[in-house]
């Protein structure tokens, strides 16, 4: 099953999406027309990808200064917005890398409504183990 | 004259605006509506702190002198680019504007 | 009780502690440093600082679309977490600690402070 499938029967989701680490939106599934559009990801992709990086250079510094490991690689971002919060994930690409690849998957995400948001199942999905071709 | 509107005769210089410290527009010169400049006064205001906020960070963790507290930045993109000094932002064209002679006269005019 | 003594008290939480939005002062509890907490309220600081403006630049090429303003954010790590709503932010550890627990307190103790304070 197609993780932006599974991501999309979350509770309260209400679109599931990839991009790249650049930010451009590569693929999407929306629950919801009527509250969000493509225009609103693609705008939430780039932002998203600029979070990642920022946290990654965080969890960077943070371990090297304090020794104090296990923030890096970042797993997930996730804003929490006013209603909505937005969670996204590099972590397929870690797996892509362990193996070896040069080629790396999107990074994936959800957005889901936050009085209905399950952050740990969104978690699991978005760590699920997916095969490496 | 505004002191700032002189970095419109400047080659390239589209736009100069002036904002305050919570990103209100004071004065803005060139070629963009009232209502952008407000906008653009907006994202001057919060790129500098997130600019300022990256690099703050980047001093604690190198331990590198140097990088704080920064003067400006610039958003270099394919036809446009951004300018930042102090409470000023400039709209400068990517191509042929003298970014140097900008920037030192951004930073000069910053003082006053 | 305060915020940061009932979130001390949930499983997994390593420490809390609240900062200033104008970045002057910060207070925490738990099992940090008083030098790391320091690092980690001006880490905090700052994502809350790019997240607030991508949030109202986000609003204002897309009007009315759920994100304004943000309360916080998550960073997850592989084995510990952050969480910051508001100006409190907590340390976890991901072993024995429920992120869905934490974010909905914060979420709900936090709801009333006001966010023009940023």
């Amino acid at each position: 099953m197609n993780m932006l499938d599974d991501l999309l029967k979350l509770p309260g989701a209400m679109a599931a999406f990839e991009f790249r680490g650049s930010g451009e939106l590569l693929d999407h599934r929306i629950a919801h027309p009527d509250r969000i559009n493509e225009s609103v990801l693609d705008l939430l992709a780039h932002m998203c990808a600029a979070n990642l990086s920022i946290a990654t250079m965080q969890a960077r510094g943070w371990e090297k200064v304090t020794g104090m490991e296990g923030f890096y690689p970042i797993k997930q971002f996730t804003l929490i917005g006013f209603d909505w919060s937005v969670v996204v994930s590099g972590l397929q690409r870690e797996n892509y890398k362990q193996a070896g690849k040069f080629s790396l998957p999107p990074f994936t995400g959800v957005v889901m409504a936050n009085e209905k948001a399950d952050y740990e199942a969104a978690f699991a999905i978005l760590e699920r183990k997916e095969p490496v071709p | 004259m505004s002191m700032i509107r002189r970095l419109l005769a400047l080659d390239g210089v589209n736009v100069v605006c002036h904002f305050r410290d919570d990103g209100y527009l004071l004065e803005g010169y060139g070629l963009m509506s009232h209502n952008d400049m407000g906008r653009l006064a907006q994202f001057a205001r919060d790129y500098r702190r997130i600019a300022q906020g990256n690099a703050d960070q980047l001093a604690m963790f190198s331990g590198m002198r140097g990088w704080t507290p920064p003067h400006g930045w610039i958003i270099r993109g394919a036809k446009l680019s951004l300018c930042g000094v102090a409470n000023l932002v400039c709209v400068v064209d990517s191509t042929g504007a003298p970014l140097n002679e900008i920037l030192l006269e951004l930073r000069e005019v910053s003082h006053w | 009780m305060s915020i940061v003594t009932d979130l001390l008290a949930k499983p997994g939480v390593i420490a809390a502690g609240e900062y200033a939005y104008r970045g002057d002062r910060f207070s925490y509890r738990g099992a940090l440093s008083e030098e790391h907490a320091r690092m980690a309220s001006i880490m905090c600081r700052a994502t809350t600082m790019s997240v607030n403006m991508e949030a109202s630049m986000l609003e204002s090429l897309e009007p009315l679309n759920g994100f304004m303003p943000p309360r916080g954010w998550l960073v997850h790590g592989p084995n510990y977490s952050v969480c910051v709503v508001a100006n409190v932010f907590c340390l976890l550890d991901n072993s024995n600690s429920s992120i869905n627990e934490v974010v909905g307190f914060m979420r709900q103790a936090l709801a009333n402070i006001p966010a023009d304070m940023i």
